[in-house]
């Protein structure tokens, strides 16, 4: 169970990154931007989104998805081998997604996006969770 | 409050609530357990169906806290919440974090009260 507490913990952490970049993006807002300063620079770029959706939408639609699945295998709503399944697949495919983001911050933008890293080290860190808890 | 700082307590405090309320929901019988007799023999309805309410309390103040919607009602109704939950199940040993929590929820609800509701 304490892995799956850390990945809600994490999910929860994810929805109010990407719950802040959707208000100020509908605001048309200048995000802050600790650390890097190239926030605007990338979330205005061409990459911002995949297809239609706003990548911000779809990372909000993950955390979301992966809180709820981490709350049902812990209360043990079923199925949970179906559910197991799914999150890790899911987290698979946006440890993924994230590690192409940050190659076109690094070699495409040329700019560095703190809340776009942030987003793409809690999905990693979710992956080494989910990795370390299926080897012990 | 700094802004910073706001939003690392209203998360935090976020994410309590909303573990707390999915803890209850998996075993609601061993978290009345909790409750002092006299606070059991009050309640109306059976003690689990009481706990699934209090576990759908948190959740709402968890999702309300996170998603920073209307964050000074959720911390008002946290913090009757906690000041309820440390009436009905006494002085224990974990007395004193739910005293941390109470008085997190308050500072969060002062922080972030509407600007014509402030002294």
């Amino acid at each position: 169970m304490t892995s799956y507490a850390l990945l809600f913990t994490l999910s929860a952490i994810g929805i109010s990154e990407t719950v802040y970049l959707i208000r100020t993006r509908i605001a048309s807002e200048k995000p802050v931007c600790p650390i890097g300063g190239g926030c605007a620079l990338v979330l205005t770029s061409k990459y911002n989104k995949i297809f239609i959706v706003p990548n911000d939408i779809l990372g909000l639609l993950f955390y979301v998805a992966a809180s709820f699945i981490s709350a049902f295998l812990v209360i043990g709503v079923g199925p949970l081998v179906l559910w197991d399944f799914i999150l890790k697949l899911s987290v698979v495919f946006g440890t993924i997604l994230s590690l192409f983001f940050t190659y076109l911050q690094w070699r495409v933008i040329h700019a560095w996006c703190f809340w776009c890293l942030m987003s793409a080290f809690t999905i990693w860190f979710m992956g080494a969770i989910i990795l370390v808890s299926s080897l012990i | 409050m700094k802004k910073t700082s706001f939003h690392f307590l209203r998360v935090g405090l976020a994410i309590t609530f909303l573990w707390i309320g999915v803890l209850i929901f998996k075993n609601p019988e061993a978290w009345g357990g909790y409750l002092q007799p006299w606070a059991a023999g009050l309640l109306p309805i059976p003690l689990a169906q009481a706990m699934i309410g209090t576990a759908i309390l948190d959740i709402a103040i968890g999702v309300f806290l996170l998603f920073d919607f209307l964050p000074w009602l959720a911390a008002l109704v946290g913090a009757i919440h906690i000041l309820i939950v440390l009436a009905v199940s006494g002085i224990t040993d974990i007395t004193v974090r739910d005293i941390g929590l109470l008085v997190a929820a308050l500072a969060l609800m002062i922080d972030s009260l509407p600007q014509d509701k402030r002294c």
